[in-house]
Parts: structure tokens; sequence; C-alpha cells
């Protein structure tokens, strides 16, 4: 069930960052795709095992990897989200608009000097 | 052991780090240069510290042409499973070489600007440091941090200028490649999950090394039969998500949507970095990946694919008259060329594609370069109103004809040495008629650029505030990229041999071609005259009106996301299909 809700958010996701014309809902689309990442890698490592990875503790250990690899993903995602929003906040600022589309029309054909 | 042995030994035995080190370094500099904005000398001393990779690199190069030889580095010391390793071999030794060349070049070419301050050089340097790291490591998550290092640089170097239109291209090339990396994230999820290692050298080992064996079923398309369930059979799922991952950084159809535009528009110094290595460095990881995976089934695909991008790209390239919009789709063209020689599979393909990929480091460097400071000088984009680009610094007008020599495959530039090892890499495959095409398109385009250093009026009545002398550093970087240019012609044997010593590593070796035979001499005469006639015809006054329509078709976001999602079930139906 829970590998079908991932995928299922993956593609809402995409999807998002496809049809969404306003740039921040972009932006939150691929926070979205980024967090289904994430949660594919930590889920599958929470089935390795049934309690934290830390050596004292009875039971078995989960899987520490992954954890370890999405800390980083998740890291590297902050900033390239942050970097996003810096991009449309300039955006917004020339074009005093949201709208993706929009703003391509106005860049790419004619009226380049706003 | 003399000290400098000992040196020498300790220099060698870390190299594979302290190629990433230096450049992190440098970085480093930069930003203390940031802190104390003012004060001069922190990007010159940037520069040097990056320079010292080329030290390191001379220390290793003998070790690494022996066969087979490489400089391993486990990072922290510890070498059982979950360590990274990083591996300076033969391949990754090339593809370093090329990113500090064209770094340091691209590095000096900055200088004379203000505008490229210090926090501008701290970004460059972090991204020769991510692509040098993508090019040693052995890991893929390790790969995966890099190539995010990487594009994180280059988006913020592409909007430097902070242009409309370079924010805008720094946001679309941010997105689609945000989302690939996701595909190639999911890629070592499956590769974690069935085989429980994140090293490509382990997962290499584990699986078989013949996947599959094919079978006929519908003439022209072979189903291949799936290796057998467990193991091995997510396999090609992952290696088509890491592909595609890797894919939309090299900017082959369907995914090189974003490129003309982030290339265009880029500051012309980063647009030769990005021309000019990076999108070579994605290529070279790919060839790891493909390596590493026994997939050979996805040859042919990346040999149609190849050949496919050069001719719709050079079709592209044709019709514009923005000049770095031109480079930039002669750029995913090149890279067509590129991919096609490595799909052909034969003996000759590795040598031939890396040949070509640094032939076309060099002259695409240099053409950014020139073709940069002449739109800054002449003030206009457009190649038929930018006239007597020499004027005031003839060595501008040398770099476009020796650039533009040296991508149409003229003799004795470096160009023509790599197309001849790709054409004999091809020789036969019905591909290869496409990339005769796009060699034809080449020479037209290239014809109609090089229009700008006719004599004539330059650019809109403001040349005269513009035709001053060059500043020294930028004569030093395009004198360097042109020499080198011209020289890898000259002695493009030595050079074959010296890149097959190292990227061969023992096995079968293609016997390199005489590369300066006279049919081959005129076979690059018709390829030339016929590319006369087609410039003629696309500068012709009807030919400009067809040429400007279709320069204005920009493919909005969405449109190139729903490429992308194409490009993406396409490869994970190559282990299945095969062409």
């Amino acid at each position: 069930m829970a590998w079908y809700l991932i995928a299922i958010l993956f593609l809402i996701s995409l999807w998002g960052i496809i049809a969404e014309r306003n740039m921040v809902r972009k932006v939150i689309a691929l926070t979205f795709a980024n967090t289904a990442v994430t949660i594919l890698f930590v889920y599958y490592a929470s089935l390795s095992g049934n309690t934290a990875p830390i050596l004292t503790e009875s039971g078995t250990p989960v899987d520490p990897i992954p954890h370890a690899l999405m800390l980083t993903a998740i890291v590297v995602g902050v900033c390239v989200v942050a970097l996003a929003l810096v991009l449309v906040y300039q955006l917004y600022q020339r074009f005093g608009t949201l709208d993706m589309t929009e703003i391509e029309r106005r860049v790419w054909h004619g009226d380049e000097d706003t | 052991m003399s000290a400098v042995g000992v040196l020498s030994e300790t220099i060698r035995g870390h190299a594979p780090i302290l190629v990433i080190l230096l450049p992190m370094a440098a970085a480093g500099i930069a930003l203390v240069g940031k802190a104390f904005s003012g004060r001069r000398g922190f990007r010159e001393a940037a520069i040097v510290l990056l320079g010292l990779s080329v030290v390191v690199l001379a220390f290793t190069v003998e070790t690494v042409s022996r066969d087979t030889a490489a400089v391993p580095y486990a990072l922290g010391g510890f070498d059982a499973e979950p360590a990274i390793l990083l591996l300076l071999d033969g391949l990754a030794w090339v593809s370093s070489a090329l990113v500090v060349l064209v770094g340091i070049l691209v590095a000096v070419a900055s200088l004379p600007h203000p505008r490229f301050d210090a926090a501008y050089f701290f970004f460059l340097m972090m991204t020769i440091a991510g692509m040098q790291s993508v090019v040693v490591t052995t890991d893929l998550f390790t790969m995966f941090v890099s190539f995010e290092i990487v594009a994180i640089g280059a988006y913020v170097l592409i909007a430097w200028e902070r242009t409309p239109q370079g924010l805008l291209a720094s946001l679309k090339y941010l997105f689609l490649s945000t989302v690939g990396i996701l595909f190639f994230l999911f890629g070592i999820f499956v590769l974690y999950r069935d085989l429980g290692s994140l090293s490509m050298l382990t997962l290499s080992s584990l699986i078989p090394q013949e996947p599959a064996a094919a079978s006929a079923v519908i003439p022209g398309f072979r189903l291949l039969t799936l290796p057998e369930p467990g193991v091995a059979r997510s396999v090609p799922l992952a290696v088509a998500a890491l592909c595609v991952g890797i894919g939309v950084r090299t900017a082959f159809i369907p995914f090189h949507t974003w490129l003309p535009e982030a290339h265009a528009w880029a500051p012309h110094p980063i647009s030769a970095l990005l021309s000019g290595v990076l999108i070579k460095v994605s290529f070279l990881a790919m060839v790891r990946i493909v390596a590493a995976f026994h997939a050979a089934y996805l040859m042919p695909l990346f040999l149609w694919i190849g050949a496919i991008t050069a001719l719709v790209a050079v079709g592209w390239a044709l019709a514009q008259h923005d000049a770095k919009r031109l480079l930039a789709f002669h750029s995913i063209s090149q890279m067509g060329y590129i991919l096609a020689a490595w799909g052909a599979a034969g003996a000759l393909s590795g040598v031939a594609a890396y040949s070509h990929a640094i032939s076309h480091a060099l002259f695409k460097s240099l053409l950014f370069i020139v073709v940069g400071i002449a739109i800054e000088r002449a003030g206009t984009r457009d190649v038929y109103r930018m006239r007597g680009v020499g004027r005031g610094a003839p060595l501008l007008a040398v770099g476009v004809i020796a650039g533009s020599l040296a991508i149409s495959g003229i003799p004795p530039f470096n160009g023509f040495i790599s197309k001849q090892l790709i054409s004999s890499a091809l020789y036969g495959s019905p591909a290869y008629v496409l990339l005769q095409i796009t060699s034809v398109g080449t020479v037209a385009s290239f014809i109609k650029l090089s229009s700008i250093v006719l004599p004539g009026n330059g650019g809109n009545g403001r040349e005269g505030a513009s035709a001053g002398r060059l500043p020294p550093t930028e004569r030093f970087s395009i004198a360097v990229l042109a020499v080198l240019t011209l020289a890898g012609g000259i002695a493009g044997r030595v050079v074959t041999r010296f890149l097959q010593n190292l990227t061969d590593g023992g096995g079968e070796r293609g016997a390199i071609p005489a590369l300066f035979e006279l049919s081959a001499v005129a076979d690059a005469g018709v390829t030339a005259a016929l590319g006369a006639a087609v410039a003629l015809v696309v500068m012709s006054a009807p030919g400009r009106r067809v040429a400007h329509r279709l320069s204005e078709v920009a493919p909005e976001l969405r449109t190139v996301l729903l490429f992308f999602v194409v490009g993406l079930v396409l490869f994970s139906l190559a282990p299945w299909i095969s062409i």
C-alpha cells in the first residue's frame, strides 16, 4: 500500500511541475517530488528492522545507510529549492507576475525590455 | 628515498582527492576575497590554486597510462563496503585534465570584467570541484551529490547577469535537471534495494556479463528475453533511470530543450565552461555507468539518439540568427556525434568519442569566448548585424576562424582528426549518413557565423566605443585555445595514440586509421563545398525569412517536461525493445 502512495505522490508532483502555471506552485511540486523519493528510501529502510540503529538497544536495527543518504539528499534539495525561489522572486520583480507561461511568452517573443 | 621522491609519491597517492580539493580550496580563497571586497588578488590566487591541479595530473600521467592502471583512494581511509572509493583511471584522468584546462582558461578570461567578482569565482571553482568529483568517484550516491554541486553552481552562474532570459533559462534548467536527478536517485534506490551496494565496482561484479540473449521476434525489433527473474531483473530499469537522470545534463534529444537558452544567456565564459566541459563530464559519467552495468543493449539506442540529435540540432542551428544560440545548438549537435560514435560500440568507438569530446571542448570554448566578446563589443547578438569583429583585435577574428574551421572538420584542425575517427568508427552504419548530412549543415552554419569577421559597419553604430584592444588575459585564453585547436590537429596521431593508451585499458585496440589521407581531405573539401551551397540558401532572403520564423519557436517549460516524460518512456523500454 505504502509503495502505491509513494508512487502516487511522485506522479502528482510531476504533474504539478508540468501543469501548474504559477512558479511558486511549481517549486512546491518540486519539493513534493523530492519528498516522495526521500520517503521511498526511508520507508524501504524501515522494513529492514524495528529499532533505531543504535547498537546498545535490543531488537533488529534498521539499515542506517538509506537514512544517511536521505539526510544528504534533503540538504541538497533544500539548497535547490532555495535557489529556485530566488530565481522565481527575481523574475517576479521584473515581470510582476508568477505565471511562467506568461513570462516565457514575454521573454522569448518580444517585449523583452521589461 | 629523497624528499622529492617522497613528495611525488604522496602527490601520486592522493591525486584523486587532490584534484577535488584544489578547486575547493580555490573556492574558499574566492570566498575570503568576497569577505574582503575591495582587496584585489584573491581571484588570481584562486586560479593559481586551481592551476596546481595540473601538477597533480602531471605526476599521475605515467601511472594511469600503463594498461588498466589506476590510482585508487579510499576516502577517510575506510575501505570496507559503504565507504567511498575514488578512482583516477585513464578516462578520469583525461576528463579531469580537460576540466582543469578549460576551467583555468575560462577563469582567466573572466578576470578583466569587474562583474565577475570573487563570488562569481567561488561558484565557478565549486562547479569545477563538482565536475572533478563526478569524474573520479566510483560511488553512485557521491556522483549524485557531485552532480548537484555542479548543477547549483551552474544555476547561479547562468543567471549571474540577471537578465530576464538568463533567470528564466536558469529556472528551466533547474526544474528539468532536478526532476532528472530524482530519477537518478530512483535508480540508486532500485540498485541498493536489490543488490545492496552503491559502489559501481561492487555492483559491476554482481551483475552477470551477458544479461540477456536476444531473440528475433519482429524484423527490425528484437524483443530481448529478460534476465533470469530475481536479482538482475530490476537492473535494466535502474540503468534506464540513471541514464535519464544523466541524459538531462548531457542534453541529447529529447532532453536537450533547456540547453539553447541556458548556454546562450549565460555570461560568455560560463557558456564556454558549460558547453566545453560540463556536458562532457555527464557524458563520461554515463559511459561509466553503462560500462559498469554491462548495458550493451543500450548501445544501438545511443547510436540512433546520437545521430538524430546531431542532425536535428544542426537544423535548428541553421535557423538561428542569435550568434550564441547558434553555438548552443551546435553543442547539442556535436554531443550527438560523440554519442553516436560511442554507441557504434566498435573497436575505435571509445577513442573516437573521447577524441571528439576533447576537440569539441577546445573549439567550442574558443568559439563561445570569442563570440561572447564580439557580442559585447558589437552590442548585438545578431550574426547578420555583427560585422568587422576583428577591428582593433585581430585575435578575435583568428579565434572565430580557427574555431569555425575546427568544428567544420577542415584539416589540419583537431575537428578534422576526431571526425575522421568517428567516420572510421561508424563506417558502414546507416547512422553514418545522418552524420554526413550534419557535417554539411555544420559547415553551412559556420560560414554564416564567420561572416561576422567580414569588414562592415559593426553593431548599431556604437562600434567606436568598443573597438579597443583586448585585455591581455582574454588574449591569453583565446591564443591558448586556438593553438591547442590547431596543435590537436597537426599532432593528431600522437594525441590519438596517447588517448588510446589512457582509455582502452589493455583491451582490444582498434588500429588508428591514416588521418591525413588524400581521400579524407578530399571528403572534407566536398563537405565544405556542399556546406557553402547550403549556406548560400540559408543566408538568402527567403532562407532568412524561414529561418527567422523557425528560430522564434522556443518550447515552453510545459512542452519541455512532456518531452522529458516521452524520453523516459523510451529509455525504460530500451532494455526490452532494441532497434
